[in-house]
């Protein structure tokens, strides 16, 4: 499995008065090549499993694998080298640096990897293309339209040639067309061999036919109904 | 093909570059706020420096021990025959009387210095030459031959004539010929002055020919000054003996007090600036804090973030040190230090101007590299570790 969890716990602020148990015991296992819908209502846990899929932070409590490494008592440097060779991120408000370029804002992950400009601009054109926003190379990040910044966010987690992409409400800010471009995006990536997580309400997520497995959170725990 | 790991470090400068240009309004203010305060600590050490390599250059030729008279705490002229008394020590080598005072200009209420010795007596007297840019001293063949200093003929207005009148005490004119100018080294003590034969100061002085106002030893052995003077003044109680090095020292004393003094009211100036700096490094804008933790989940590690952040300072403060440092010279240099003389050379004197040579030492340039880039840098990049801290989870929740 590409992603695995067992028994995972985390808790916030542990032995403070104010400890929170974000997640009790998830279990989860996700294959490669797999779309899953995570959903769950606010406050349930969504976040804080899909920081610990995304290497953010290792797990209180239990076991965390992914792509083959345990997070568990993995330092905090090398989760963020893990986290950069292994995961892709697509946020709810783009997360774009709006007064650097599109072509800048894509190859923000390469900069730390020492990789030549040229290089950079190569793979960053290629996935550009892709997407079709290569007219927008040089406008500054903040000046483009909500659809296009969508795909800089997605061109940016493809960026390191990443197994997994993980995606916090991405089409929360967006209209019915363009979240229809997006998981057409999101199949045709997943068709290329990407593990690909989503955490979302929005049927139009849920509901497509390229998701794999809806998994619900409640309270911390999946929810299995 | 260069290695990763300097290919990662051009890449951060690259992108500390990027960001410094997209907050251009914010540092360029911070810069030049910095490359003021650098350009007033650069311009008093500069200027400090200039007034005591003047009075090092002139001081040079002092003798090595001066006798004055002194009567009731003041200085009054001394004897010739005093110097006779002193021909029992032994190791002095010469003694010259001097004649000096000071001539109020009256029409432009200026003072110069007169001064009159007999060069030729003087050992190395013929050294002396080397301070002026033309011509030579007044010789004791000479009557009515004087050497001035570059503001006294500016001030008379001598312009090519060579010939100029002073008023004698009761009013009497006394004319003089110019043979010589001071260079603009010795400006400092020699712009006010003019130079001129024994005989020529008395008469202009109307001082008796049996009077000196002080006298000039010169020893043999320099190493035996501070007992010579010991000795004289054991056999002279009513004189005040004044060695080379304790005039030196008082020249020091008077510019280093007043570079002192300017420099802490600078200081107080830099540290204000760096706490301000401080302030802003450790209390990180929304948009800053955001832009971090974007940078953390992309997978850029803490010390990425510190390295962009020691870039932006060092080339912050670099490049103010460049424009304080550069400004201060040209301040100094080119524009005769106008902001800063006063406060060195005092406001009171009427004093004649005088041209600085701006000193520039590497010494003094780590000094202000030290007191001003080095705290800030760590007033920047310290704190930025605090802030690099932010959690990369910080934009997903």
């Amino acid at each position: 499995m590409l992603i695995e969890l067992e028994k995972t716990t985390k808790i916030y602020n542990q032995g403070k008065p104010n400890e929170v148990t974000a997640l009790h015991e998830v279990s989860l296992a996700v294959a490669p090549q797999t779309m899953v819908c995570l959903q769950g209502a606010s406050g349930s846990g969504k976040s804080t499993l899909l920081a610990i899929i995304g290497c953010v932070f290792p797990p209180t409590s239990g076991r965390a694998s992914i792509a083959g490494k345990q997070l568990s008592r993995m330092p905090d440097r090398f989760l963020t080298i893990h986290r950069r060779e292994t995961i892709g991120f697509i946020f709810q408000q783009f997360n774009v640096l709006p007064r650097l370029s599109v072509l800048d804002n894509i190859t923000l992950p390469l900069l730390p990897l020492g990789v030549s400009p040229q290089e950079r601009r190569k793979r960053a054109r290629k996935l550009m293309h892709q997407l079709a926003i290569s007219h927008r190379e040089n406008f500054p990040a903040g000046q483009i339209s909500g659809g296009e910044m969508q795909r800089v966010a997605i061109a940016r987690a493809l960026i390191n040639t990443q197994p997994i992409i993980l995606a916090d409400e991405p089409t929360a800010h967006l209209d019915t067309r363009l979240s229809m471009e997006f998981m057409k995006i999101m199949s045709d990536l997943k068709a290329d061999g990407k593990t690909i997580i989503i955490a979302s309400h929005d049927p139009l997520v849920s509901e497509h036919p390229a998701i794999d497995r809806i998994i619900q959170i409640k309270d911390g725990r999946i929810d299995v109904p | 093909m260069l290695p990763k790991g300097f290919e990662k470090q051009l890449n951060i400068l690259d992108f500390s570059l990027s960001s410094l240009w997209r907050r251009k309004l914010k540092n360029i203010s911070i810069m030049l706020v910095f490359a003021l305060v650098i350009f007033l600590l650069g311009s008093f050490q500069m200027l400090t420096g200039a007034l005591t390599q003047s009075a090092d250059a002139v001081l040079r030729n002092t003798p090595e021990i001066t006798i004055q008279k002194m009567s009731a705490g003041r200085q009054e002229a001394i004897p010739l025959s005093y110097s006779e008394k002193l021909h029992s020590i032994y190791g002095i080598r010469a003694i010259i009387p001097r004649v000096w005072g000071y001539y109020f200009d009256e029409s432009s209420l200026a003072n110069f210095t007169i001064m009159a010795m007999d060069t030729n007596s003087m050992p190395n007297g013929n050294k002396l030459d080397l301070t002026l840019s033309y011509g030579h001293f007044p010789k004791r063949t000479e009557p009515g031959t004087t050497v001035l200093g570059r503001s006294v003929q500016e001030i008379l207005g001598l312009g090519t004539r060579r010939i100029f009148s002073l008023f004698r005490p009761d009013l009497s004119l006394k004319s003089f010929e110019v043979v010589g100018l001071f260079s603009d080294q010795t400006d400092l003590l020699t712009n006010d002055l003019i130079v001129m034969n024994l005989d020529d100061a008395r008469d202009l002085f109307a001082m008796e020919p049996t009077m000196a106002t002080d006298l000039c030893i010169y020893v043999a052995n320099p190493t035996e000054i501070e007992t010579i003077a010991k000795k004289i003044a054991g056999l002279l109680p009513d004189t005040r003996v004044l060695t080379k090095s304790q005039i030196q020292k008082t020249y020091q004393v008077v510019f280093s007090w007043r570079s002192g003094f300017a420099s802490i009211c600078l200081l107080a100036a830099l540290i204000a600036f760096v706490i301000l700096a401080w302030d802003k490094a450790s209390g990180l804008s929304p948009e800053e804090k955001r832009e971090i933790g974007i940078l953390k989940i992309l997978g850029w590690e803490t010390a990425d973030i510190l390295a962009v952040r020691f870039w932006e300072s060092t080339l912050v403060s670099a490049l103010a040190f460049i424009i304080g440092c550069t400004a201060a010279y040209m301040h100094v240099a080119f524009f005769d230090a106008t902001l800063l003389k006063p406060v060195m050379v005092g406001w009171s004197v009427i004093h004649p101007p005088f041209k600085l040579l701006p000193s520039v030492k590497l010494a003094d340039l780590l000094l202000i590299f030290s007191f001003s880039v080095l705290p800030y840098l760590g007033a920047t990049v310290i704190p930025a570790w605090h802030c690099s801290t932010v959690p990369p989870d910080s934009v997903i929740r």
